[in-house]
């Protein structure tokens, strides 16, 4: 029989496992960290700052205007939004059906999807005219009126949709991380420490009941996450396609969001694990070349489907025969804004083609440096669609350019700023791999020299 | 303005406390007999009233701001002609330079705040033009001049009172030399007053303003001995051809053109045609039915082409043997080919012109038409017109001619020549600005060195104010009495509907004042209490010589009602043509072909800012001009051939080289140029308006050629060239061709009387809900392209009446503007001579709005009457209403636009919110004036009547193009224009049901076989 290559290397017995992972959490960081993280609050202070301006002064500080509606908000929101996937298609789907590599990858993969949502999140907020009465939005019986909230606006499922997503997730990646936070308890020296880890254990105390309790919880979420994966970004992709805009309105949407928003969270799952492992590298053994490798084959293949739904966009268009639509299409992709078009088609379509060869699916280098095009054509991808759609539409007289602003780019770069200051203080205060679930995969009791327990 | 640090309400008490003396306070006090606020002089002054009205506006305004309220003081003695909330009208008229309309004037709670035009008036009948619809801002505007002041040794300009102001002018003025320069006043009792003044004083009265029409008045006195601007009927023409001249824009009495005109735009087999020969694209241009591109220098030659198409070639009218005639036209025989204008063309419209002899008109004249040989154009023109029979028929000389343009250059020229001759001692200037709008190369500025005093009488310390010793500011037209004459007959009154914002003083009274203490002049002047007194007693005279008999008392009262008294109507008057005057063939010698090679300048005034006196009003800034549709700066307009040939874009600067002027400006590729001309407008480059209009543009009055005193405003020689330089051009359309979508339906009148629905592609559309049940009223809104002609005036009109805010350059650029009716500009056919056509574009109030089912917050909804209502508190700003609307309407408060300058605050609407940042607008179809007549139809119970709602735009529209109504109502107007056969809406087949709907532009270009361009939208 062949043999599976095995999901841990290095001969891990369980004690270097909870070494290992939780030695990350119980040292100080070194000064690669600071420096990194200082990078990244930087550019969260950027964020800050561009919010606070862009509220204090009005949205035209932005690039967005007549007749472009939306511009880097929403499309940097689709694309936080399309990352935040995922981590929950990692945890859930492949939970369910028994994908066991997914134990190296998940517990961050998953971390990425709530600072990823969190992070989109945000963008809707800055993106109203008035943020301070967005709470508008939320159906609650309330004073002003009282008023209703209008159930027939895509802007409203949204709401729904991602507020779901983010709850459903967060309770999903925190109830995974239960036992492991347990042992970081156990193992923690001094008190407050063990207080807090202990208060945030919940009382676990890895009894058998304790157990049973679990993984039903686990399951029975895992059974709840997996619809949402699909529905978010359908229902983010109504936003645009139950409008009546040619080129936003498309059936072939909510599929075409879905297989973008998993191939572009993959590519930000690749990018992260690859630094991870550059940054510490007993890691390696826990995220191996073969995780990459398999998490590079979905890119490639969910990349093509994004490359089929922009052919059928086009031939649609033209089947359609509305002259409109035709339009949209041919001056996405040869109008004044025909380079983003093609940063987005090269980026998406043509560069992951390089994984059909294992050398390449296998290079760290070579499919770090994809993973990075993949997130910049799937930025694009929103670009193309929000922006090229609205600035040229029915009536020429409206037409109108889109030049982004000093306040675009730093809600740009301040997003990523956010991103990664959360992720960097998540891998210095919860264990980023899951332990308990890392274990079971050793082949404990089938190999001479383990030292056992743990 | 440096000397005016004080604030206004400290200077208002320390005026009544300290400089206040019996005479002036009894002069003042009285000059405002009639007016509503009168009452307040006993306790609550107007001023304080306006604090009041000021903060609780703020109030209104500002729903999301919290602001302290110092205090509150209920409306306890009101006045009995003021409700609080109810709108007072009074009826006035506005004249500028020449340009005159009657008007009503909206007041609300003592401020004015809307301009309409008054329907009883005969010449603009209820249209009004967008220059004269922003007087409601120039009231208030910040920048005007506040006090009398004399400018000390720094140049600065000192507050002085009007005591002492008086006392050194009256002294100075008994030294005699005395010159009054004003533009056109077309006043009768002013004039009458200024005869008075220099009855007492040595001096004389100078008329001159830098858009005269005197190129007219030359050219029918040396054709008919007569020096008048004739009437130009356009309502009686069925084929007009102008050479040149913008009558729909900017010359004579445009807005009264354009209605007359469309009264000939009927759509039957009679329906009149516009043929326009122009060497740059123009309002008028944009509207014609065949259009042709010339040379500014061919002008004279197309009218005579057109003569020896009719006298020599056909051998018509009674000149054809005449040798004298014969001679003049020989040197034309073969102008078709000379100005590229294809012959048999040339024969078609002239054949046309002679069989609608005695109705058609022929006309030239305008700033395109001031060549140096504008002379030998006027004359050609009016001998065209004798020949053709319309000489006392379309063109009224001796009936009912126009009487307000009085302002000549050759006035200037003598008046310069007496200063520079130390003949003018005092000066005294009236709201003209010949510092700016008179090149210096004219020798006004250096003259005005040698004048001992010169005293400014105006609205701002303008260029010419600069050079002034005292500054006397004369009131607003809003803040003072009047009458005017702007035809023979046809009197108007101008009412004060505010007491004057500031220490100002009208001319009249200055002019009383100084008489009565210099103690010269008649006594009817010098003796009376106020301005208002001496326009009461000349109209006492004159009240039996207007018709009118029984007391003056309920004269008066009717005048002030009516705001005219049109004589000029008694017995059908007015319709009738005059008499037809003899042509003094002499003239003819006068006539010689211009020089033309090389590139040509031909200079214009916009519809935004004429000659420039209002470019402080912001309005009038971002009014996209209606063919360029840039806002904001000047730019030369260029053929796309000469553009290539130069290697500029949109946005590069060139050079303009005269042989004395060089000026740099955008270069802007405008179809439909001749390709050998270049136009640039006239009234920017204001260097000392105020903080709106400074530096905005350059002055294109500099470039003006100086030919012995008469101004060369066209086919002026210049050279361009690139400088390297951008600057990027703020224009407020993205696009200006359709892409072959059906958005603009256009049709021949062929065409349109085989099948009224003409090249409309109807769509089949179905819904698989049932439709919505209107029970009640359901408003409806129908435009008319083919009247409509682009002139914008409902632009202004809705950003009056809806208190819509001006953005700025940089704004528009960004795609920011506001206005919530615009008016799209395409063009059809071929980029180097295109048609043009005009639509305008506002929330179509949908049906099916795809905007109300996106909102969130249901802050965009549809109500039972049809109307698709924006909810501002309730809004959020997600633009997504925005994003799904195809007609892009909607307008996203992008900034704070509701921190409004003091006191332009007081132009507000108070019947219509202010928007806070972050919330979405548009067109409501002025929701405000339907609830009005809904109100006042439940009190006197019954429905609203047919046409007793009038929209904004509708009400200013000049050729009534917008019909609003209740489409319940199957006998209302509304009902009829929707059931014609070429009414359509816009993008119907997405099934929005849009409740606006146009009716196709028809062009008439019938017997113009040549013609290339029929029909179509592509």
């Amino acid at each position: 029989m062949i043999q599976r290559e095995p999901l841990v290397t290095g001969n891990k017995t369980y004690q270097d496992i909870s070494n290992d992972i939780c030695s990350v959490v119980e040292t100080k960081p070194g000064t690669g960290w600071w420096k990194i993280f200082f990078v990244a609050k930087g550019g969260f202070l950027i964020h800050l700052i561009t919010i606070f301006i862009i509220c204090a002064v009005g949205m035209g500080l932005q690039a967005v205007s007549h007749p472009i509606g939306w511009g880097t908000d929403i499309i940097t929101f689709v694309f936080w939004v399309g990352i935040g996937h995922a981590g929950t298609l990692i945890s859930a789907i492949l939970f369910l059906f028994r994908q066991k590599w997914r134990t190296g990858i998940n517990r961050a993969a998953e971390a990425m999807t709530i600072f990823a949502v969190m992070v989109a999140g945000l963008f809707p907020l800055i993106h109203t005219g008035r943020p301070w009465l967005a709470f508008w939005l939320i159906p609650y019986p309330n004073q002003r009126g009282p008023l209703w909230v209008n159930f027939r606006s895509p802007l409203l499922w949204d709401v729904f949709a991602v507020s779901t997503y983010l709850t459903v997730s967060l309770v999903f990646w925190y109830v995974g991380m239960v036992p492991d936070i347990a042992t970081i308890r156990d193992r923690a020296k001094n008190k407050v420490r063990k207080l807090i880890y202990g208060v945030m254990s919940l009382g676990w105390r890895g009894t058998n009941r304790d157990w049973q309790h679990y993984e039903s919880a686990y399951l029975i979420l895992a059974g709840l996450a997996t619809p949402l994966v699909l529905s978010v970004h359908s229902i983010v992709s109504f936003d645009f396609a139950v409008s009546m805009l040619p080129g936003w309105h498309t059936t072939i949407f909510p599929p075409y969001f879905v297989a973008g928003a998993i191939f572009s969270g993959f590519a930000m799952v690749v990018t992260l694990m690859v630094l991870i492992r550059i940054a510490f590298p007993h890691m390696k053994h826990y995220v191996t070349v073969n995780h990459l490798e398999v998490m590079n084959k979905i890119i490639m293949t969910t990349g093509m489907m994004v490359g089929y739904a922009y052919a059928s966009e086009f031939f649609i268009a033209w089947y359609s025969g509305v002259e409109y639509e035709k339009y949209a299409f041919i001056n996405r992709a040869f109008g004044p804004m025909w380079w983003s078009y093609w940063i987005m088609a090269t980026c998406n379509v043509i560069i992951p083609q390089v994984f059909w060869f294992k050398a390449a699916r296998r290079s760290i280098p070579i499919m770090f440096v994809v993973s990075i095009f993949v997130n910049i054509g799937m930025w694009f991808e929103r670009f193309v669609i929000t922006v090229t759609s609205l600035h040229r539409d029915f009536l020429p007289a409206n037409w109108g350019p889109f030049k982004m602003t000093l306040y675009d780019f730093g809600l740009l770069i301040g997003s990523f700023g956010m991103f990664f200051t959360l992720f960097l203080i998540f891998i210095r205060v919860l264990p980023m791999v899951a332990m308990s679930e890392v274990k079971p995969m050793l082949k404990v009791g089938k190999e001479k020299n383990h030292h056992g327990g743990h | 303005m440096e000397d005016q640090t004080f604030t206004n309400s400290t200077y208002w008490k320390s005026i009544d406390e300290k400089y206040q003396n019996e005479g002036w306070r009894k002069v003042a006090e009285n000059e405002f007999k009639n007016s509503p606020y009168s009452e307040f002089l006993n306790g609550t002054n107007r001023r304080d009233f306006l604090k009041l009205m000021g903060a609780s506006i703020a109030l209104a305004s500002t729903s999301c701001v919290r602001r302290p309220v110092d205090h509150i003081v209920p409306y306890a003695n009101r006045p009995p002609e003021v409700t609080p909330g109810i709108a007072n009208y009074y009826a006035s008229t506005y004249a500028h330079a020449g340009q005159g309309f009657g008007t009503i004037v909206k007041t609300r709670e003592g401020r004015p705040i809307k301009m309409e035009g008054n329907p009883s008036h005969p010449m603009n009948q209820g249209g009004l033009s967008a220059m004269a619809q922003a007087q409601v801002l120039s009231v208030y505007d910040p920048d005007r001049i506040k006090n009398p002041a004399k400018q000390n040794e720094n140049g600065e300009f000192e507050k002085i009172s009007w005591d002492d102001l008086d006392e050194q002018v009256h002294k100075q003025l008994r030294s005699g030399g005395v010159v009054l320069l004003t533009s056109s006043l077309a006043s009768p009792t002013t004039e009458m007053a200024i005869k008075d003044f220099f009855t007492g004083f040595n001096g004389r009265h100078v008329v001159w303003e830098p858009l005269a029409a005197d190129d007219v008045m030359n050219g029918q006195e040396a054709s008919y001995g007569q020096r008048v601007v004739p009437r130009y009927r356009f309502d009686k023409a069925k084929m007009v051809v102008s050479v040149g001249c913008d009558f729909f824009g900017t010359w004579i009495s445009p807005i009264e053109h354009m209605r007359d005109f469309m009264k000939g735009r009927k759509l039957n087999s009679n329906m009149n045609k516009l043929v326009v020969f122009e060497p740059s694209m123009t309002l008028t241009g944009a509207n014609a039915d065949t259009r042709l591109m010339v040379r500014a220098s061919h002008q004279v030659s197309v009218v005579m082409g057109l003569l020896y198409e009719i006298i020599v070639k056909q051998k018509a009218s009674r000149y054809a043997s005449d040798g004298q005639v014969l001679a003049a036209l020989k040197k034309f025989e073969n102008v078709a080919a000379e100005i590229g204008v294809e012959a048999d063309l040339m024969s078609a419209i002239a054949k046309d012109l002679w069989a609608n002899r005695g109705a058609s008109i022929v006309v030239a004249g305008g700033l395109a038409g001031r060549t140096e040989n504008a002379i030998a154009l006027q004359i050609a023109t009016n001998f065209l017109n004798t020949v053709l029979e319309n000489d006392g028929q379309t063109i009224d000389a001796t009936n009912i001619p126009v009487k307000s343009f009085e302002g000549s250059y050759a006035a200037m020229k003598s008046l310069i020549a007496d200063m520079n001759a130390g003949r003018v001692k005092t000066l005294i200037i009236n709201n003209v600005n010949p510092v700016y709008a008179l090149a210096k190369k004219f020798g006004f500025e250096e003259a005005l060195s040698k004048v001992q005093m010169v005293i400014y009488m105006g609205q701002h310390v303008d260029e010419t104010a600069r050079f002034a010793h005292y500054l006397a500011p004369d009131h607003h037209h809003l803040e003072n009495w009047g009458d005017l004459e702007l035809q023979k007959g046809v009197y108007s009154i101008q009412q004060p509907t505010i007491r004057p914002m500031y220490d100002t003083r009208s001319m009249q009274l200055s002019m009383i004042s100084w008489a009565y203490q210099a103690e010269v002049g008649p006594a009817r002047l010098k003796d009376v209490d106020s301005w208002l007194d001496y326009l009461k007693n000349a109209w006492k005279q004159k009240q039996s010589e207007v018709g009118s008999i029984g007391p003056f008392d309920v004269f008066w009262t009717n005048f002030l009602k009516e705001g005219v008294v049109d004589t000029s109507n008694r017995n059908g008057k007015r319709n009738h043509g005059g008499t037809t005057r003899k042509f003094l063939l002499s003239s003819l010698n006068k006539i010689t072909k211009s020089k033309s090679d090389g590139t040509e300048l031909v200079l214009f005034a916009s519809i935004g800012q004429y000659d420039g006196s209002y470019a402080n009003l912001s309005w009038l800034q971002e009014l996209p001009d209606p063919v360029t549709k840039i806002v904001w700066d000047s730019y030369l307009m260029m053929s796309p051939e000469k553009a290539k040939e130069l290697g500029v874009t949109d946005g590069h600067i060139v050079e303009i080289k005269t042989s004395s002027d060089v000026v740099s400006v955008p270069a802007f590729v405008q179809p439909g140029m001749h390709k050998d001309v270049v136009a640039l407008a006239v009234g920017l480059g204001r260097t000392s308006v105020g903080a709106v209009g400074d530096g905005i543009g350059v002055n294109g009055f500099t470039l003006v050629q100086n030919q012995s005193g008469e101004p060369v405003f066209s086919a002026i020689p210049v050279t361009i060239s690139k400088t390297g330089q951008e600057r990027e051009l703020a224009n407020s359309q993205g696009h200006h061709w359709m892409e072959g979508r059906q958005i603009v339906v256009q049709a021949t009148i062929k065409d349109y009387l085989k099948k009224a629905d003409a090249n409309i592609h109807k769509h089949k559309v179905f819904s698989i809900w049932p439709k919505y049940e209107y029970k009640g009223y359901r408003w409806a809104m129908s435009i008319d392209l083919t009247t409509c002609t682009g002139c914008s005036a409902c632009v202004i009109a809705c950003q009056s009446e809806n208190n819509i805010p001006s953005v700025g350059r940089r704004f528009v650029i960004e795609g920011r503007e506001m206005h919530w009716m615009r008016i799209d500009r395409y063009y059809v056919g071929d980029e180097k001579d295109p048609q043009v056509v005009f639509q305008p574009m506002l929330c179509q109030h949908c049906e099916n709005a795809p905007c109300e089912t996106v909102c969130p917050v249901l802050a965009t909804t549809h109500s039972d009457e049809g109307l698709n209502q924006m909810t501002y508190n309730r809004c959020v700003g997600t633009r997504y209403c925005s994003n799904n609307c195809p007609y892009k309407v909607r307008r996203f408060n992008w900034f704070a636009y509701d921190t409004i300058k003091k006191p332009l605050n007081l132009a507000l609407n108070p019947d219509v919110t202010v928007r806070s940042r972050g919330v979405m607008e548009k067109c409501t179809f002025c929701v405000q004036r339907i609830h009005v007549a809904k109100d006042n139809a439940k009190d006197e119970n019954r429905t609203v009547k047919d046409g007793e709602i009038k929209t904004a735009c509708q009400e200013s529209c000049p050729t009534q193009a917008i019909t609003f109504g209740n489409l319940n109502d199957p006998e209302s107007r509304i009902s009829k224009e929707h059931a014609q056969e070429n009414s359509y809406g816009v993008l119907e087949e997405y099934n929005t049901v849009p409740m606006v709907k146009y009716r196709t532009k028809v062009r008439n270009t019938e017997h113009l076989a040549s013609d290339h361009q029929e029909g179509g939208h592509s």
